[in-house]
């Protein structure tokens, strides 16, 4: 379906104004009378007892209004799915940062300063940092108790696990995969690494807790409140009812900000106070202490048949959860885009063992497309490697395999969605696939498929007397532009100029919302705003917007209401051809232009999808590249940001993006969500053109220079490079 | 500790205070002034959310004591009228905003030394300022905007 063509309007958002004259309003900008500052104590071991914790000092200074300690709320834990992570550590920490007191004090100086004044007593524990160790029958157990803790939704009931480290873990199979193998002509068998990485929104997360009567206030950067509200209710032995979750400006998410830690503590220290009490995380604690991407280790085997066509896969897939799984929001507590490798082909049989597993380090979370990085640079790799082994070329081997509609996927559903093959060839021919490059340069290609989200939401629309709209919603805006969204389709819908419709953000006082997240926002604000746009027309019963408004008495108005269900499934998809240039001295690859041929079905934002698609490839671009929040001993080395290397606009290379759609998206007026669909691919069309540039394969991300020199093949090799591997 | 009188002018008007000698520009803006428009991301001087214009030059005031300004003509984005700023709207300059301010701060102070900058050198220039969001490709399609179109 094609959109009416007021979608064709230049689009103005709805946030602009704001964002460029200062005006917007973040969390850590309200001004909050009387508000404390808190601050906290954390672990600076990766597994520890806690022996004693003193906190007379710190009580005793000027200026501090409460201290608690993880006596003060034994027993209390939080999570967004699994409530493993302790509000305050009371016996033992299980990561470097782990809180175990908290302190509110007049300013932020103070309760630093309080904070330096208590003294905890550890007796150290050997920590478990490595996946396979936390595996080993007689590991020790990091959650004894883990059968005890709270699992919200549902039954309530946990997936059980083969082992009491495992965090989540699943095995799907589709089709007699033994038998498949057994019939494939040639099997080939990798190995991948990634580390992890940060969201790294550059807007540290920020809250504000105060109590009001019987309510208590929230306002946090977290991006789903009303997940936020009911993990508080589960966690502090609240009613819903009496918890109010609001935003201020969200300045940026990436997945990070479901998880919020802080405002649980907050709460007894506003109890304790009487008082708002607030925190604006350090950045340092961001990277060091918040939920990043997991680092994964992921073991493929393909077979194929005689004319490379793949019969028969198989997935291991090993996810570092860390200390906690209270990160992900998903019932089988898994990175839920790590588990189906070799999406967007044709693969008749299939096995895929994917697992979460608890260690010392710090916990993981949700980052944008969670899993699916880590597995697509696997994925994309393993081909590339098979394709040079058979002695055809990557674009061939893809363009043999890729799913066509009907075609049995990895996950055993049959494919519905783009057309891959034309998204392959469209990329192929605008990065000029067939013209001879000189030494050093290399092309390289990877396919990215995700999922269009699911679920429900209300919007409601008032039409006033002066003619304006305003449309309420729960959900926010962390940048990707969801007002504008909304507001652009209510206006076609109803033929009305899109500056008469306003939107407004309503809190957890308002209807359910899901929030931001799981490529959902398209399909599901955008549905509502549609089904809400269309109850209004229906309302005003062949009239148009203009004369109903007129109509209208003094202080009336015109409000219809609709809650939407996005039920129906597809995909968005996108092919990557990346062209490089390695210097085959030092390793040193540069990108010099990348094409992104996508699905993404009736475009309704044009500026604001454009920013989603090339943001997406920046962010996986930096994945690729530069990012690695490594930790030694279980402490992460970045100490700031500084530490940790994100794409500069001097990184960035001539990024071509093309639109090819079928037009059958399941989201309002034929589109598709964008989102998540670009990062995923980028690391290993990266990695693919390296090879195919100089041979050299990486199989760890991210590709720096070393690790394109180790593996460089021994002729290219000059003795003159780096020696250490 | 010790309090020290600052006069300087914040967006054209005087201001004339004490402060603490260790307070910081960008915490003297953000919560003694109420301008809040300047963030603090980093707090290590390398993400440029923080950047204002000091004597016209781009400064990050995480890094700057509020007794170093004394004197000193001080611009923030609050004090900015720039067609800098519709350019951000119209090409996708910013998604969550948080950096907008001190990439507009950054892109003016070059601009109006530069009108004509050459697009090598507003890269150069902008380097300082991080954006997760944008992948940086509208925020040069609106700086270039702006400079073509002065
Ligand atoms: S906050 Fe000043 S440069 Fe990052
Ligand atoms: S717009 Fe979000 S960091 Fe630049």
């Amino acid at each position: 379906m094609t959109g009416p063509t007021i979608l064709d309007r230049p689009e103005r958002r709805l946030d602009g104004d704001e964002k460029t004259t200062g005006a917007a309003k973040y969390t850590a900008d309200l001004e909050v009378p009387g508000a404390l500052q808190a601050a906290f104590v954390r672990s600076p071991y990766p597994h520890a007892r806690i022996v004693s914790v003193d906190t007379a000092r710190a009580r005793s200074l000027a200026g501090v209004r409460a201290v608690l300690t993880g006596a003060d709320v034994r027993g209390q834990r939080l999570g967004r799915r699994l409530q493993d992570w302790p509000v305050l550590c009371w016996d033992r920490v299980l990561f470097v940062g782990d809180r175990v007191a908290a302190v509110a004090a007049d300013t932020r100086e103070i309760a630093d300063d309080a904070v330096r004044l208590i003294s905890v007593e550890y007796e150290e524990l050997s920590p478990l940092l490595d996946m396979d160790e936390a595996l080993r029958p007689d590991a020790p157990v990091l959650h004894p108790d883990g059968a005890s803790y709270r699992f919200l939704e549902g039954r309530g009931e946990r997936p059980a696990v083969p082992h009491p480290n495992h965090q989540g873990h699943v095995l799907e199979t589709h089709g007699d995969v033994d038998a498949a193998f057994a019939r494939a002509a040639r099997t080939f068998e990798h190995e991948f690494a990634t580390p992890r990485i940060h969201q790294a929104a550059l807007e540290p997360r920020a809250a504000v807790v105060w109590v009001e009567g019987d309510r208590v206030r929230v306002v946090s950067t977290n991006k789903a409140p009303f997940n936020l509200r009911d993990q508080m209710a589960a966690t502090l032995g609240l009613s819903k009812d009496r918890i109010v979750v609001d935003n201020g400006t969200i300045g940026g998410d990436f997945g990070g900000k479901g998880l919020s830690t802080d405002e649980f503590v907050l709460y007894h220290l506003a109890k304790a106070t009487g008082r708002p009490v607030r925190v604006v995380t350090r950045y340092a604690d961001e990277l060091t202490t918040t939920n990043p991407r997991h680092a994964s280790r992921i073991r493929l085997r393909t077979g194929v048949d005689a004319d490379g066509r793949i019969v028969a896969h198989e997935s291991h897939a090993l996810f570092d959860g860390g200390a906690y799984a209270a990160g992900k929001p998903t019932a089988r507590l898994l990175v839920e885009g790590g588990v189906e490798t070799l999406e967007g082909y044709r693969v008749p049989a299939a096995r895929h063992e994917a697992a979460t597993v608890y260690t010392n380090q710090v916990p993981g979370g949700h980052m944008r497309a969670p899993g699916q990085p880590q597995n697509v640079f696997a994925s994309e790799s393993h081909l590339d490697l098979i394709a040079r082994e058979l002695g055809i070329t990557p674009l061939e081997l893809r363009r043999r395999n890729v799913a066509r509609p009907g075609d049995p996927t990895t996950t055993g559903e049959p494919w519905h969605g783009p057309d891959l093959a034309a998204l392959l060839d469209r990329a192929a021919l605008d990065i000029d696939a067939d013209r001879p490059r000189p030494g050093g340069r290399g092309i390289g290609f990877a396919l990215g498929v995700r999922h269009v989200g699911r679920g429900s939401t209300t919007i409601s629309l008032r039409l006033g007397r002066d003619g304006t709209i305003e449309a309420r919603t729960g959900v926010g805006d962390q940048g990707g532009g969801q007002h504008t969204l909304i507001q652009r389709i209510v206006a076609a819908t109803l033929g009305v100029d899109p500056v008469t419709v306003r939107v407004r953000r309503l809190s957890t006082e308002g209807p359910q919302d899901p929030g931001i997240g799981g490529s959902r926002v398209t399909p599901v604000h955008g549905g509502a705003a549609l089904a809400a746009a269309q109850a209004l027309k229906e309302k005003l019963g062949g009239r148009s917007v203009a004369e109903a408004a007129k109509a209208l008495g003094t202080g009336e108005e015109i409000v219809v209401s609709a809650k939407f269900d996005a039920t129906a499934s597809d995909h968005g998809a996108c092919a990557h051809a990346i062209e490089v240039a390695v210097d085959v001295d030092t390793g040193a690859v540069r990108v010099l232009a990348a094409v992104v041929a996508v699905d993404v079905g009736q475009v309704i934002n044009p500026v604001g999808l454009r920013g989603q698609l090339e943001g997406g490839f920046v962010y996986g671009l930096g994945m690729a590249l530069f990012e690695d929040l490594a930790l030694e001993d279980g402490r992460v080395r970045a100490a700031n940001l500084g530490d940790y290397k994100l794409p500069t606009i001097a990184d960035v290379p001539p990024l071509r993006i093309v639109h090819l759609s079928d037009g059958h998206g399941v989201g309002p007026y034929g589109a598709r969500s964008a989102g998540e669909l670009v990062n995923p691919g980028v690391p290993a069309a990266v990695a693919n053109a390296v090879q195919d540039a100089c041979g050299s394969r990486v199989h760890t991300l991210p590709i720096t220079a070393e690790r394109v020199w180790n593996a460089l093949p021994a002729p290219t090799r000059r003795p003159s490079g780096p020696v250490r591997s | 500790m010790t309090q020290h009188r600052i006069r300087f002018t914040l967006n054209g008007a005087a201001v004339d205070l004490t402060v603490p000698a260790e307070r910081l520009l960008v915490d003297l803006l953000r919560d003694d002034l109420g301008k809040t428009g300047t963030k603090d991301g980093c707090s290590v001087g390398v993400c440029g959310l923080c950047t204002v214009q000091v004597d016209g030059a781009p400064m990050s005031a995480c890094l700057l004591l509020a007794t170093q300004i004394d004197g000193a003509a001080i611009r923030t984005v609050e004090g900015l009228a720039s067609p800098l700023q519709e350019a951000f709207i119209s090409e996708g300059g910013f998604q969550c905003g948080i950096c907008t301010s001190g990439q507009l701060m950054a892109a003016d102070a070059l601009l109006r030394v530069k009108p004509k900058a050459t697009d090598a050198e507003i890269r150069d220039w902008q380097m300082g300022n991080l954006c997760r969001c944008t992948g940086y490709y509208g925020i040069e399609r609106a700086i270039f905007k702006a400079r073509d179109e002065r």
